[in-house]
């Protein structure tokens, strides 16, 4: 990503706000499907007994849901419409790389994905009555950059398979849930068994995450969120550095196989 | 300075698939088979074949979108597959169809964008932009969405495009495809003009006439392979010197021409060009005159309707050339 500039930051955003973000599809996909998942959250949570649903949970927890399945819808468009408009050639067959460009959009698909989450915490505020008293808010504010960067750089890494091949939107839909589930979006994370808590350690977004819930319940134990932080840096920058390893082995091999404007 | 700018050398590119229900067996395919040939600096050099014959393969190889399977290709000096980056800041490219431009920004928010990826600075950008459009036309329609434009408005944005980083040498796929009489003339007055400004420029076609007026010379592409290579001029006397007569013969008395023409050495080819009525025969012969004096007495309405005697064109030399399968 030697080439990233602020010209090219600006531009390609405007042309992913312009082309993807900003149409009634984008609605749906970052007010509509959020407020389900809290729906649904909320049902969920009175079923299981609960007189008052655990606000961050469900209803922000809800957010995080719109927001990663946003992500990941926009990046899976993104690389796929690049291939049916013809646009990724010219993209690949300039002197700017193709992750670099990945980066830029991830980063827009991230960014837009706040709104989702923006959102579910007015709602939470407002319909819900959620307090703002005694939450851990510089905790909070900290966990989410994590988030948004833990997000980020699994974003990335996915992109390099959604290059690699058109078929691989199917493998990056299939994970989405998975990984929603894995880093408990909607739920603490000690509830899942003990061997799924490991697998799910191998994802950044799960400490972020749990980071940001803890502060938002009110955790101020400043050594517990540290070491989340910590963790979640470490983990992300492993994925980046997979991403760069990967990065010209995608480049050679989609302009081996041709996949470039497959459709 | 070297004064070859792309040289190809036995290019070969062979796609590999997997195919049946479990995707078990491998299938290649091969687009491209020993290509080879040089293009000089200034020089507007076209790829002639038909549809599959592996032009755009070879474009694709030549602008970086492919690797090679065997061979070596180089632009400038620079060598495709080890001097990528480097090949891509001197070349430009433009596919055929309206693919290649996000249709819900403006032609001027398409220019900028692909601007950028060339790190253009952004008054070098505005600038290039509106003496670009302007190249091509599309100076008044700088401001509209491309989803408003026509086949061939979107041919002449996607040429603005190529050009923006002033690229030395120019690859352009089939650019007249889809567009209608004049917006061709346009766009081949356009290419004319770059020439003319010094840029080295490959261009694929399967309109003979088209390649006849633009390129000083001609590859001719079947199966992968060059089956021919020279100046329209030169290829047009490889069929030594051949004149060609076209007859229109009224429905029914075709057998009665072909009885006549039936005397004539093999070196006179017939062909039936057209079974509907009036049937169209074409015959490439080295004696014309003997052949018209075999025709002509039946040079009236009732077996003859329409006749006539002309050179070769490139499209003869074409066809008969793909027909003898590139030989």
């Amino acid at each position: 990503m030697k080439d990233i500039r602020w010209g090219l930051i600006k531009q390609q955003m405007l042309v992913q706000l312009h082309v993807r973000t900003l149409n009634l599809l984008s609605l749906g996909l970052f007010v509509i499907q959020p407020a389900v998942f809290t729906a649904v959250g909320m049902l969920l949570s009175h079923a299981a007994g609960n007189a008052m649903p655990d606000l961050v949970y469900t209803v922000i927890g809800g957010g995080i849901m719109g927001m990663w399945s946003g992500l990941v819808f926009s990046s899976t468009y993104d690389i796929t419409g690049d291939r049916l408009y013809g646009t990724l050639e010219l993209i690949v067959g300039s002197p700017t790389s193709l992750t670099t460009i990945e980066a830029i959009r991830t980063l827009t698909n991230v960014l837009a994905g706040v709104s989702s989450l923006g959102l579910a915490f007015l709602a939470a505020l407002a319909i819900f009555g959620y307090s703002l008293k005694g939450i851990n808010f510089w905790g909070a504010i900290v966990s989410l950059l994590l988030l948004l960067f833990a997000m980020w750089c699994i974003g990335i890494f996915l992109a390099n398979f959604l290059a690699w091949s058109r078929l691989s939107g199917g493998f990056v839909d299939y994970i989405e849930m998975p990984i929603a589930f894995l880093c408990g979006f909607m739920y603490p994370i000690r509830v899942l068994p003990g061997w799924l808590q490991i697998l799910s350690g191998a994802i950044p977004i799960r400490w972020a995450l749990q980071a940001m819930n803890e502060s938002l319940l009110g955790n101020h134990d400043w050594s517990f969120l540290v070491i989340h932080w910590a963790i979640t840096i470490g983990i992300s920058l492993v994925f980046i550095a997979i991403t760069r390893c990967l990065q010209d082995k995608v480049h050679d091999s989609i302009r081996v196989s041709g996949e470039l404007s497959s459709i | 300075m070297d004064s070859i700018a792309i040289e190809a050398n036995s290019l070969n590119k062979t796609f590999k698939t997997k195919v049946g229900l479990w995707k078990t067996k491998s299938k290649s395919t091969v687009a491209v088979e020993d290509i080879s040939f040089e293009v000089k600096r200034g020089e507007l050099f076209g790829l002639l074949g038909p549809n599959g014959a592996g032009k755009t393969t070879t474009v694709k190889m030549l602008t970086t979108l492919l690797l090679p399977t065997h061979g070596t290709a180089r632009i400038l000096g620079l060598d495709v597959v080890r001097h990528t980056a480097e090949v891509r800041k001197h070349i430009g490219f433009a596919f055929s169809g309206s693919r290649g431009l996000y249709n819900r920004l403006t032609a001027i928010q398409n220019l900028k964008y692909f601007a950028e990826l060339y790190a253009l600075d952004p008054q070098v950008t505005r600038k290039r932009s509106h003496q670009l459009l302007e190249l091509v036309g599309l100076a008044a329609r700088g401001d509209d969405k491309v989803e408003t434009f026509s086949s061939g408005m979107i041919q002449r944005l996607h040429l603005a495009r190529a050009l923006l980083h002033d690229p030395e040498v120019l690859f352009l796929d089939e650019p007249t495809v889809g567009i209608d009489p004049v917006g061709s003339r346009e766009l081949r007055q356009t290419i004319k003009n770059l020439i003319s400004l010094g840029k080295t420029i490959l261009l694929t076609t399967h309109y003979m006439a088209e390649a006849e007026e633009l390129c000083q010379r001609i590859a001719i592409i079947n199966r992968g392979r060059i089956v021919a290579l020279d100046s329209p001029e030169a290829l047009k006397r490889r069929i030594s010197g051949d004149s060609v007569i076209e007859a229109s013969i009224q429905a029914g008395q075709m057998q009665v021409i072909m009885d006549q023409l039936r005397i004539l050495d093999g070196k006179t080819v017939v062909e039936l060009k057209n079974v509907s009525e009036p049937e169209i025969v074409t015959i490439r012969t080295p004696e014309p005159a003997r052949v018209l004096e075999l025709l002509s007495p039946y040079l009236n309405p009732q077996y003859i309707q329409e006749l006539e005697v002309r050179n070769q064109t490139l499209e003869d030399v074409y066809v008969t050339i793909i027909k003898a399968g590139g030989q």
